[in-house]
């Protein structure tokens, strides 16, 4: 969106002027929604109430530091941030209040290691359907996104 | 200097095709043989001998766990694809729930569906699940319950394959690339 204004205001002759400026207001204006941003997002859904989890790379490209400190389904009552563990053959999980993500960075949430942990269905779901997460962060930030929902059969 | 290449090329090539090695682990000499006595999906008791005869693979977790177990079940679906086809109705996948509280038969059964037919849900009384868990020597332990009644729970990550017979033969883990299962899996049900 950005981009292609930019791009539309250059391609005019007249008023370099005024194309410098609007890019200055377009970037600055927009700089939170650009800057914060998930890619390749998945729920991996299990049948009935079992819990799914959510997967994505979340990309900090302000710059500021965030932390990540929440995220919210309505088709889900409670999401939570997970890690799951693996230590001498023994895998387990548990919560993680909070994920700091430094400026320019990128941070995975993929099967074995971080990912949402989405508990209590309350909508129905199938795969392929797409759902909107909104992830939360410390300074007030939400950042709403996209998620595909698969089967975990197709995860790993 | 095509000829003087040529042996060495086909040493190369002779070493890559005798493999003696398994790709996992060889468990034969340290792990018994498989004898359980846990309810099936069902809700019947069953014993070790409905499960012989076919390559087995033994795997200990939860349904209540979005992460770990469906990606350590995906693999073995993954894996059991590269099998020829009248090879995967002779490999089955027992997914024992440490977790009777919540893992109901009809929640187990429909758990493993997501997975393929090969893969059967069991779990058991605490001294079944005792009875199994100290014969492989793993263990499981639960977390404490949240406001919402949910708890986690940690049970092992390896994955106890068996041969037709029921004997133990190898130990696949989370770090073994789906391959090295693969070619393990194929090599196990050809000789047993
Ligand atoms: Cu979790």
């Amino acid at each position: 969106m950005v981009n292609k204004l930019r791009i539309g205001a250059m391609t005019r002759a007249r008023g370099k002027w005024a194309c410098g400026l609007l890019a200055l207001l377009l970037t600055g204006g927009m700089a939170q929604a650009q800057d914060l941003s998930l890619k390749d997002a998945r729920l991996s859904l299990l049948p009935g109430d079992m819990p799914g989890a959510g997967y994505f790379s979340l990309h900090n490209d302000s710059p500021e530091n965030v932390t990540l400190v929440g995220a919210q389904s309505d088709a889900f009552k409670n999401t939570e941030i997970h890690m799951s563990m693996e230590k001498d053959g023994m895998a387990s999980m548990h919560a993680v209040p909070e994920i700091d993500i430094a400026a320019g960075e990128r941070f995975e949430f993929a099967p074995k290691g971080y990912h949402l942990m989405f508990m209590h269905r309350v909508a129905p779901l199938e795969v392929g359907d797409d759902i909107e997460v909104v992830l939360r962060f410390a300074d007030g930030q939400q950042l709403p996104a996209i998620f595909e929902v698969v089967s975990p059969a197709a995860m790993h | 200097m095509l000829k003087w290449l040529s042996p060495i090329f086909l040493s190369v090539l002779l070493a890559g095709c005798e493999d003696p090695n398994w790709h996992t682990s060889d468990i034969s000499d340290i792990m018994p043989e498989l004898d359980l006595s846990l309810m099936n999906e069902n809700g019947q008791q069953v014993e070790e001998d409905a499960y012989i005869g076919k390559t087995t693979l033994l795997y200990f977790g939860y349904t209540h766990c979005p992460d770990v177990c469906p990606t350590s079940l995906a693999r073995m679906t993954a894996a059991i694809k590269k099998l020829d086809e009248p090879a995967r109705d002779d490999i089955q996948v027992l997914f024992v729930s440490v977790d009777p509280e919540r893992d109901t038969p009809a929640r187990l059964r429909q758990y493993t569906d997501v997975f393929g037919p090969q893969f059967i849900g069991l779990t058991g009384s605490t001294a079944q699940l005792d009875a199994l868990t100290n014969r492989y020597r793993v263990s499981y332990g639960y977390g404490e319950k949240d406001e919402n009644g949910n708890y986690d729970v940690s049970h092992s990550s390896g994955i106890f394959v068996f041969n037709e017979q029921g004997d133990a033969r190898l130990l696949m883990r989370n770090s073994d690339p789906i391959p090295s299962m693969v070619s393990d899996l194929q090599r196990l049900m050809e000789r047993g």
